[in-house]
């Protein structure tokens, strides 16, 4: 029953990322999970210093956690499930149950929300649900895709002999992204620990479960065993959090995943889960072993990550290669509120969107650039601001998107064929969708020229240009627009900035001017 | 020095390719090059057939007055249409051909017995976007028989060699372009910054995969021309209902409603027609400034010469 349940949840959540896809059309909210995680919600709300409104389904989780305990974690959580599957593969000989590590998650809970009080948004490195949809979108969509590919390309054949004519043309694009040594690395050490302790990240590590096991200590069903216990010690060995004392009456009640095993396994029908409200009762109080000394070192450690994040100018010191999606809050606002689960990564339709290394400073891992050579943003799209969960992109519509400047086209003469070689080559002109690129005459042969009004960085120029290398026509950050509320479109008339879909004075390139 | 007979890989892929073309010139596409034109005789079908009208009837009653759709189309025959559909652009945008107009024209092939119908293009954005919002997928929807494709991928390309080439010695072409018994070209009329018009000849760099060479590594005027001797047409019809006079070939630009269709079985001669349409970029242009389309004469492909062609215009 719970394994079902705890599939049909994981199921839902890969059919939820993979509905994160053009064109949008999921009934449900694809990034639901993250939404619904009320670590998110805590941490990115004080990191931005206003409540993260699209992470108010999270509320619904604390009451159900006051409920019913930390059933999340047992039934619910993609993670957990992973780890729990794994966990049949992965598995130690001899167990090691290092109970003292119980007090990490807590400290961590504490580092991270303190770290968040100085305005260093680290929940990526420790949110579950974070870290598994960005370990799905670097590692297993593109993965996914490949076999899938792969298995297309076997069955092609027959398909074609057959006169299959969808499958014989079948093809998906195949998505790349950087950075998948770092997120395949964390998330492999994460199974990994499984074979020291089973659950070991639940056990130990995870700050969401630390949270909700601070509510959870009001829940009101609680693991009651009666006399007919002959402390066979079996629902011991069987709890998969290990929270049952070695006195098997009693039991870490936050610690409990109300996954009911125990009661399965007791030979004598001894353990019954039954509504008590009894926050102060004595389960309650041997939670998990937090020592003064320990919280202490976890407020000034949160503190100093704070600190040193905070004490670093890369911020102010925008590297030229930082091109922020589209709506992106003006940027110490972004990193802030970015929790870098990537799922604009995922639902970008051209693929466009990296997760950074140090682009963006130390600060900036994982959040999303847009790498124009590699790919262009496409302009009749504006997914990534309506899937981001903590609103760091903007939802905007498609006239207000185009209006969100991203960046500015900057010809890097020395490299253009027509300026440096007298070729002709107008390749940036026919691919912009504003006529941003004009031909002028120098010295006997037109040249081209940007008009930084009716450019929006959207990167076809750079993502086409024919050179080798780096392209000589780059974006740069340059007269980016980035407003954290009000009208892009506004912003934009008030700047000058020309975007209509309009191009009356278009000349045929091969003819001089007029 | 007399060497051992090892195969090395360069005489391989020369082997190779040298099989290919012997298989490709079984390819009726491939083989014939412009029919011999015999004297004029009004009861033979027009060489252009030009009509004005809504375009679903403009572009059927082009197609009868060429002889009918059965005159290239045989029974069981598997045809590419090749449109346009490379932009992530709606109809009235004027990017791509009109969704309606690929939509008949591959209805057309169905009736007339094809076996399968491909619409293809190698898009140039992203192609669940082409594909969505050219409305080309949608409008062959109910078109039996019919496959919409956008065929990104390099494995749907094989390398030809292009004999006749001035500039190009072989070029990777669709593989349902080599091996198709009918292909018609239904290029959406253009403006192009590059080629002033994109009309037929220029439409079919959609079907190689390898464009940027031609843009970057040689003539490209030339290239067109060399790539019109390797791949023919039974049929080009130009969709004109509307045409992008400004800002080719991606927009946006200043479109024009004109309602007409050209076709034709002379490639040269359809585009020859097709850039006396419109005032791209606001001016007359004559064919002689349009140094595509002048190769491809030069090189035999078909005439410029309108003044020799029975033309037949009507008005819906």
């Amino acid at each position: 029953m719970r394994r079902t349940i705890q599939l049909l949840s994981l199921l839902f959540f890969t059919y939820l990322f993979f509905r994160a896809a053009y064109p949008l059309s999921s009934a449900i909210p694809v990034d639901l999970f993250l939404r619904a995680d009320p670590l998110n919600l805590l941490i990115t709300s004080l990191a931005a210093r206003e409540v993260v409104e699209k992470a108010l389904p999270a509320l619904i989780l604390i009451v159900l956690t006051l409920l019913f305990g930390r059933f999340f974690c047992g039934f619910i959580c993609p993670l957990g499930t992973i780890l729990d599957l794994c966990g049949t593969f992965l598995k130690a000989e001899k167990p090691r149950f290092p109970e003292q590590l119980r007090g990490i998650k807590m400290y961590l809970l504490t580092g991270l929300t303190v770290a968040a009080l100085f305005g260093a948004n680290l929940l990526y490195l420790f949110d579950p649900i974070v870290i598994l949809t960005r370990t799905f979108t670097i590692i297993f969509y593109p993965l996914s895709i490949l076999l899938t590919n792969l298995a297309l390309d076997g069955l092609r054949p027959l398909a074609d002999y057959r006169g299959w004519i969808t499958l014989t043309y079948l093809h998906y694009y195949q998505p790349l992204f950087s950075m998948s040594l770092v997120t395949g690395s964390i998330f492999i050490a994460l199974l990994l620990l499984n074979c020291i302790t089973p659950r070991f990240w639940c056990r130990y590590l995870c700050p969401l479960g630390a949270l909700l096991a601070l509510f959870a200590r009001f829940g009101i069903f609680k693991r009651i065993v009666d006399n007919r216990c002959t402390s066979c010690m079996k629902c011991r060995e069987v709890c998969p959090m290990g929270a049952i004392d070695d006195n098997p009456r009693r039991v870490k009640a936050t610690e409990c995943l109300q996954c009911r095993t125990c009661r399965i396994i007791c030979p004598s029908d001894a353990i019954s889960f039954r509504a008590i409200y009894s926050p102060f009762h004595e389960d309650t109080q041997r939670a998990v072993g937090i020592t003064r000394r320990g919280f202490l070192y976890a407020l000034s450690g949160g503190g100093m990550a704070g600190f040193f994040l905070f004490n670093d100018p890369a911020t102010k010191n925008r590297s030229d290669k930082l091109i922020r999606p589209p709506g992106a809050l003006p940027e110490e606002g972004f990193l802030n509120t970015c929790i870098r689960c990537s799922e604009c990564m995922k639902v970008c339709i051209t693929n466009t969107l990296q997760p950074s290394l140090f682009e963006g400073g130390l600060e900036g891992l994982w959040t999303p650039r847009a790498n124009l050579r590699f790919a262009a943003c496409e302009q009749t799209c504006n997914l990534c601001g309506s899937v981001c969960p903590t609103q760091a992109i903007r939802n905007l519509d498609l006239e207000e998107k185009k209006y969100a400047k991203i960046g500015t086209a900057v010809i890097l003469r020395e490299k253009c064929l027509v300026w440096e070689q007298d070729r002709a080559c107008l390749i940036c002109d026919e691919q912009c969708p504003y006529n941003a690129i004009v031909f002028k005459e120098v010295e006997g042969f037109r040249r081209p020229f940007v008009l930084e009004d009716k450019c929006n960085g959207c990167g076809f120029c750079e993502h086409k240009c024919p050179v080798e290398g780096e392209a000589a026509i780059v974006v740069r950050p340059l007269g980016e627009v980035r407003l954290k509320e009000g009208s892009y479109s506004e912003a934009a008339r008030i700047a000058n900035l020309d975007l209509r879909e309009d191009t009356g004075d278009d000349q045929f390139s091969a003819e001089s001017d007029e | 020095m007399p060497q051992s007979r090892t195969v090395t890989r360069r005489d391989f892929l020369k082997t190779s390719a040298r099989a290919g073309l012997l298989l490709a010139a079984g390819s009726p596409l491939l083989s014939s090059a412009g029919r011999a034109r015999g004297a004029i005789d009004n009861h033979l079908p027009p060489d252009l057939a030009v009509v004005t009208g809504d375009p679903e009837k403009a572009v059927l009653k082009a197609l009868d007055l060429l002889g009918g759709m059965k005159r290239f189309v045989k029974q069981g025959q598997k045809v590419v249409i090749k449109p346009n559909m490379s932009f992530a652009k709606t109809p009235d945008e004027a990017a791509n051909t009109s969704p309606e107009v690929v939509a008949s024209v591959a209805r057309a092939c169905m009736d007339a017995g094809a076996k399968t119908v491909l619409v293809v293009d190698h898009t140039l954005q992203k192609e669940e976007l082409c594909l969505e919002l050219s409305g080309i997928r949608k409008s062959c929807r109910s078109v039996k028989g019919t496959h919409v494709l956008a065929l990104n991928d390099e494995q749907f390309y094989q390398s030809v060699p292009v004999p006749r080439g001035k500039v190009l010695t072989a070029v990777k072409v669709m593989k349902e372009v080599v091996r198709c018994d009918v292909l018609i070209n239904l290029p959406t009329a253009k403006s192009h910054s590059a080629t002033t018009v994109s009309l037929g000849m220029k439409g079919l760099m959609g079907v190689i995969w390898d464009r940027k060479y031609f843009h970057a590594k040689v003539d490209l005027h030339q290239a067109i021309a060399d790539l019109g001797s390797l791949i023919k047409p039974k049929l080009t019809i130009i969709d004109a209902t509307r045409a992008l006079l400004t800002g080719g070939p991606a927009g946006p630009g200043k479109t024009v409603t004109l309602n007409t269709i050209i076709a034709g079985i002379d490639p040269v001669a359809v585009d020859t027609y097709g850039v006396g349409i419109g005032q791209w970029y606001n001016r007359t242009f004559t064919i002689d400034q349009v140094e595509h389309i002048m190769a491809a004469h030069r090189m035999g492909l078909g005439t410029i010469n309108l003044d020799q062609m029975r033309i037949t215009k009507e008005s819906l």
